[in-house]
Formats: C-alpha cells, sequence, structure tokens
C-alpha cells in the first residue's frame, strides 16, 4: 500500500495546471519525505496545490489554516480542562474524569500522524503566527512524534504524511527551519499559462473573451501604488461575473472599458487607484 | 559528485548548509535525477531556500555547466551606479547616442544588458585615462527604479521558458527581482511594518483565563471561579513625517506613497504629516503644504511613547539646515535653526528614526545627510532597513 503511493508520481489535478518544473520539485519531495516550502505572491496556487497533490494521490487531506495567536500545541493537541472540570463538578457525562486520555483532542498535526493512511498536511501561511510556533514545529517535523504532556504519552506518525508549507511573507523564515525543508518559489504565472488556467476553469470560454480578459488583467495589474494586486482568483471571478453578464460585450475591454472593476480590487483605495488609471486607458 | 559546484555556490554567498547536500546526494541516488533539468530543479529545490538566491543560483548553474562568467562584486557596484545614470540618460535616447558615439538607430537595437555592457567598457576606458573618475560617478542622485519604460527598444519582459535546457533557463536569469538587490514592493513593505506592533492589554475584562481559572478554583476546594482577563489590543501610536517636496524626492514619491497607503491599515493611531527637505516651525497635515499647519511646537503634548518615523531623502542645501533662516517658505521665521528643530523632535520623542531612500553608499556624499545622521538614527528604505528601523524603535527604553 504504502509503496505504492511512494512510486505514484504527481501529474496535476482537474482544475490545477501544474508547471513541470514544481511538478519535478513535489515528486522529489514526496521521495525524499521532505515537507515542501512555498513561497509566492497570494493567487499564485499555493493552497490550490495541496489540493490537486491530495486529489491526485487519492489520498486525505488535512488542513491546519494557521492564525497569529496559534501555539503550536494547538496544532497538535487539545486538552479541553473546562470540559473536565464541569465534568467533575457536576458529574453528569459519561466520560471517565480521571482518565485524562479522554480530554485529549488531537489538532490537525495530530490528526495527520494519528491517521491510518498516509494523509496530505497543509499547514497554510505559516508566516501569520511568529517565530516560536516554526521553531517549535521544527522537531515535530524532524522526529515525525510529539509528547502530550498531560498524559505523558508519545504520538508518533502512523504514516509519515506528505507536508505542504505555505508562505506569504517576503521575510524569510528562520535558518533552521528552512534546512528541514525543500524550497519553491511560485513566480507569479506568465500570459500563456494564465490562459491554460482560465481555460481549465471555463471550458467553453469563448477565445475572444479569454484573450481580452487576460490582455486587460495583466495590463491593470501593471497599475502602480496598488496595495493588493488582482491575482489569479480575482481574474476566475472577474470572468464569471462577465459572462454571467447579459449586457457584456468582449468589444468594451478591447475599447477600454473594465466593468465589475471592484471584483478585481478589493480594497477603496486601490479601487480608486485602479479606477483612476482605467480612466486612462480609454483615452 | 558536484562537490565544487556546491562550494561555488557557498562561495557567491548562497548559504547552503552541508546537510541539504547530502540530501541532494540521496536524491541522486534514488534515481529521481535523470538529467541537467531535473537536477537544476532539484537542487535548487533542496539547496537554496529562498527565492532571493534563485537568481545567484541561476548564475552559478550557468557557470558551471555552461561556462557562463559570473560577475565580479566590484562589477556589482558599479553597475548599479551605471544603471541608475543610464536610465537617467535613456529618457533623451539622441543625448546618449552622441555621447557614446553611436547612431540612435543603433542604440535602438541593443538590448539594456548590452547596451549597460557597452556603457561599462566606456567607462572603464574613462576611469584608465582620468584619475578620479569616480569622483563622476558620485553625482548620480537619480533612482535606480522604474523609468525603464524610456528605452527606444522597450525593456525585455520575460516569456514564457518551458521546453528550453536548464542552462537556458538559467542563463535567463528569471529571478533578478526577487534577488537581494531588488526594489521594495508594496507587500514586502507591508510585511515588514507588521512588525511594529505593540500589544497592551485593553478595554473590559471579557476573556476567560483557564490556567487562572483552574489554579483558583482549587484553591477554592473545587468551587468554581472563574477569572476574566483583559484582551490585548495595539495601542501603538505611530507619526509619519513623509518630505513631499522638491524634486529630489520625486523620483521616490510613488514609493513613499504605498508606504504611506500601507501605514494607515497598520495602526490604531496613525498621524501622517508632510514637509519639504527639513522641518521648522509647521508641519503640515495635508499633502499640499498649504491649508493645515500643524504648530511643532505642539508635539510636546503628545505621548511620548509615540513612534516618530521621517521619510526624507535628507538631502538640500546645507543653509536650508543651519543657517538661522534657512526656511525656503517665507512665513516660518521663529529664528531656530532646523536642526535644532530635528533635535527638539528626538528629545520629544525618543524613538524616532530616519528613514532615507538614498542608498547608504551615497550618503557620505552629501553633507546635510551626514549631518541628520548625527542627530536621528538613520535607515535606508529598504525591506532591510525598514527592518532594522522598526526593531530599533520597537526596543524598550
Amino acid at each position: 500500500m504504502n509503496k505504492a503511493i511512494q512510486n505514484r508520481t504527481f501529474t496535476g489535478g482537474s482544475k490545477y495546471v501544474l508547471d513541470e518544473e514544481l511538478a519535478k520539485i513535489v515528486n522529489i519531495s514526496i521521495a525524499l519525505e521532505m515537507p515542501l516550502l512555498l513561497k509566492g505572491e497570494p493567487g499564485t496556487g499555493k493552497t490550490m496545490l495541496a489540493h490537486a497533490i491530495a486529489e491526485a494521490l487519492q489520498l486525505r487531506l488535512i488542513v491546519l489554516n494557521v492564525k497569529s495567536s496559534m501555539k503550536l500545541i494547538d496544532a497538535l493537541y487539545q486538552y479541553d480542562t473546562l470540559t473536565r472540570l464541569n465534568d467533575s463538578r457536576f458529574g453528569d457525562s459519561k466520560r471517565d474524569v480521571s482518565n485524562i486520555e479522554e480530554y485529549i483532542r488531537m489538532g490537525k498535526i495530530g490528526q495527520g500522524f494519528n491517521s491510518e493512511e498516509k494523509v496530505v498536511l497543509l499547514i497554510d501561511e505559516i508566516d501569520k503566527a511568529d517565530t516560536d510556533f516554526q521553531d517549535d514545529m521544527l522537531d515535530v517535523l524532524d522526529q515525525m512524534e510529539f509528547d502530550i504532556i498531560e498524559i505523558d504519552k508519545t504520538i508518533r506518525a502512523k504514516n509519515r504524511p506528505v507536508i505542504i508549507i505555505t508562505s506569504n511573507a517576503k521575510k524569510d523564515l528562520s535558518d533552521p527551519f528552512l534546512g528541514r525543508c525543500n524550497f519553491h518559489h511560485i513566480a507569479f504565472p506568465e500570459p500563456d499559462m494564465m490562459r491554460r488556467i482560465v481555460a481549465v476553469h471555463f471550458s467553453d470560454i469563448d477565445k475572444e473573451l479569454m484573450e481580452s480578459a487576460v490582455r486587460t488583467f495583466y495590463r491593470l495589474r501593471e497599475i502602480k501604488s496598488i496595495e493588493k494586486k488582482p491575482a489569479t482568483r480575482e481574474l476566475i471571478n472577474w470572468i464569471r461575473a462577465l459572462r454571467s453578464d447579459p449586457d457584456f460585450r468582449v468589444k468594451d475591454l478591447v475599447k477600454g472599458e473594465v466593468p465589475y472593476l471592484g471584483i478585481l480590487y478589493k480594497k477603496s483605495p486601490d479601487y480608486a487607484v485602479a479606477q483612476n488609471a482605467v480612466g486612462r486607458f480609454r483615452a | 559528485m558536484f562537490v565544487d559546484f556546491f562550494y561555488l555556490l557557498k562561495k557567491v554567498g548562497i548559504p547552503v548548509s552541508p546537510t541539504s547536500f547530502l540530501r541532494l546526494q540521496k536524491a541522486l541516488n534514488m534515481g529521481l535525477v535523470n538529467s541537467v533539468d531535473d537536477f537544476y530543479t532539484a537542487a535548487r529545490s533542496i539547496l537554496v531556500k529562498s527565492e532571493r538566491y534563485f537568481d545567484l543560483y541561476d548564475q552559478v548553474f550557468a557557470h558551471r555547466f555552461q561556462g557562463v562568467a559570473l560577475k565580479e562584486s566590484e562589477a556589482v557596484e558599479i553597475s548599479e551606479v551605471a544603471r541608475a545614470l543610464l536610465e537617467e540618460w535613456l529618457k533623451n535616447p539622441r543625448e546618449l547616442a552622441d555621447l557614446l558615439g553611436i547612431k540612435e538607430e543603433d542604440l535602438s537595437k541593443l538590448t539594456p544588458e548590452e547596451l549597460l555592457q557597452y556603457f561599462l567598457d566606456r567607462l572603464k576606458e574613462q576611469t584608465e585615462a582620468h584619475h578620479g573618475g569616480g569622483k563622476w560617478i558620485g553625482t548620480g542622485g537619480t533612482s535606480p527604479v522604474g523609468h525603464s519604460g524610456y528605452h527606444p527598444g522597450g525593456m525585455r519582459v520575460g516569456g514564457i521558458s518551458r521546453n528550453k535546457s536548464a542552462v537556458k533557463v538559467a542563463m535567463e536569469r528569471r529571478y533578478r527581482d526577487y534577488s537581494q538587490e531588488g526594489p521594495l514592493t508594496e507587500s514586502q513593505m507591508g510585511e515588514a511594518l507588521k512588525r511594529l506592533r505593540n500589544m497592551v492589554p485593553h478595554g473590559p475584562k471579557d476573556r476567560v483565563n483557564i490556567d487562572e481559572t483552574i489554579y483558583e478554583t482549587m484553591k477554592n476546594a473545587g468551587e468554581i471561579e472563574i477569572v476574566f482577563d483583559q484582551s490585548l489590543r495595539d495601542r501603538l501610536k505611530v507619526i509619519l513625517a513623509i518630505d513631499n517636496g522638491g524634486w529630489s524626492m520625486d523620483p521616490y514619491i510613488g514609493l513613499v506613497q504605498t508606504l504611506f497607503n500601507y501605514a494607515r491599515s497598520q495602526f490604531k493611531e496613525l498621524k501622517t504629516f508632510f514637509f519639504h527637505n527639513t522641518i521648522y516651525d509647521h508641519l503640515w497635515e495635508d499633502p499640499h503644504r498649504r491649508s493645515k499647519p500643524f504648530p511643532l511646537d505642539e508635539l510636546i503634548r503628545l505621548d511620548p511613547e509615540t513612534r516618530f518615523i521621517i521619510i526624507g531623502d535628507a538631502s538640500m542645501a546645507p543653509y536650508e539646515l543651519l543657517s538661522t533662516d534657512g526656511s525656503i517658505y517665507v512665513g516660518e521665521r521663529s529664528g531656530k535653526p532646523s536642526y535644532m528643530r530635528l533635535e527638539f523632535i528626538v528629545k520629544t520623542f525618543p524613538h524616532s528614526v530616519w528613514l532615507n531612500p538614498v542608498p547608504p553608499v551615497e550618503w557620505a556624499y552629501t553633507r546635510t545627510i551626514l549631518h541628520i545622521q548625527e542627530i536621528f538614527p538613520m535607515f535606508e528604505l529598504t525591506l532591510d532597513g525598514l527592518e532594522k528601523a522598526v526593531s530599533h524603535i520597537m526596543r524598550k527604553n
């Protein structure tokens, strides 16, 4: 079983256009059993990659969404003290209050380790948490085990999960952390790649619409002083909106009109700047 | 295997660790790498841990497997300055063509890289002929960002690079924009500014402190005693003073604007002021510096814990900083020279910094920068500098 998975290689998902270079990196990381750290600006498909891997290798995907206040222990397990306190006080549950183990709940990493089958573990946006979180996670990922202090028990990974870590940060993670990962930076897709991505999402899309939409999109991305540039996700939603509008004509785009700008720019200062710039497209 | 490649990477300054090299060997032994292309991707993903080094990696790879010359460190320095000068010149191709002694049409056929190389060759001849050529370079105060659209042939935009050999791909240097020399972008700034946070307990006590609750409950012989805490809020006050006047700041205005946009969403309390060149009796709340003056002496009423950040190139005529009536605006004649005003700000707000978009190598050439540096801790307006500045103003004392 295990062997079979190892021999399977990743070639892309149904909604994911895979870059050849990235495919190699993913397969090497799986073979070396190393976590793969992905960086790149938002909308380059870092998170989607994990979904695609899970889909292609037919593995369960466990997603750990890192939050800024998160401690590593939250990702490993939780000792539900309040329930235990409550049970001990009122004693009306079926749980055995003297058995702490009944009050331990596995976090996402814990679930991944405990799973009988190999899983894909996505640790999303690790840069949101502080550096302590990353440093603490090192040993866990290295040894593939952690201790539950309360019951003095070690949880060891039954199957080494395929670990994908994503980070938006432009600043580097700590060196020891990087040392334990393989690394790839996903660049923003080139127009050609983007056309393929759009085609995957809208299989019946009109050539002309795709061409003008993608061209306008890259033109919009050139606008200076924008805090959050529109990314792939915005483009897909935008095209969806254009297609569902019965009054929309492709010629409008060619003329330099950009309807539904609000789908592409979600921050009001950005929207204002973009609107201004689009006004100049027409001139 | 490939030991010299590994040491070459190390030599050019990419932090590669022996462990990762061993891991690469493992990958090689497992039969995962079957071609030079595979090796390029595998080695990069295993050895290089930041996109900032991807460009260097590409260069080393091209050198090792194709014999492309590595650029030397001295050449880097000179080419950065030259590039800045060149971009200024490219606004007027005819003039440049005349200077280099070639026709404008020929000029437009060269790529910017070739052009730069040509220019550098000329420059080398120049330095050999006259000593003191270095002085000539120092005059360029122009920005190395933007303006690339002026080249007659247009800047080459990297095309899609599939189905090519790895060496070709490496030689294209797709990752140059991510290398450490690259300009500061919007999101990078956001990252650096995120560190400017000062969490303090604030507001109603509405968070259950579980550890305390358990402890108190135990002390209470099992009778439940719930302990509440205040939640943590960011209460940091920041004043941003931006030099938005004069042509000398022009190249940086885009950069500063983004910084300002970011700052606005980042802090609870942010005041932004504007000034031109340096600060006298007033700061201005409106960017045009006309309608809303803010008397400098009023600053003393504000919380001294406020972080005061000045962004400016600190480049001006020395008298503007030192003379008692240095202000180029007639209205400001309090008789206090600007440097005393700056000293006043530092005294009022112990946590203050000056961010300068001018690269530090040029600081020594401008007298006023040297002088202001004595008053304010000065940092470069780059990712690195911003991070240093942030950690400087977040220090406890």
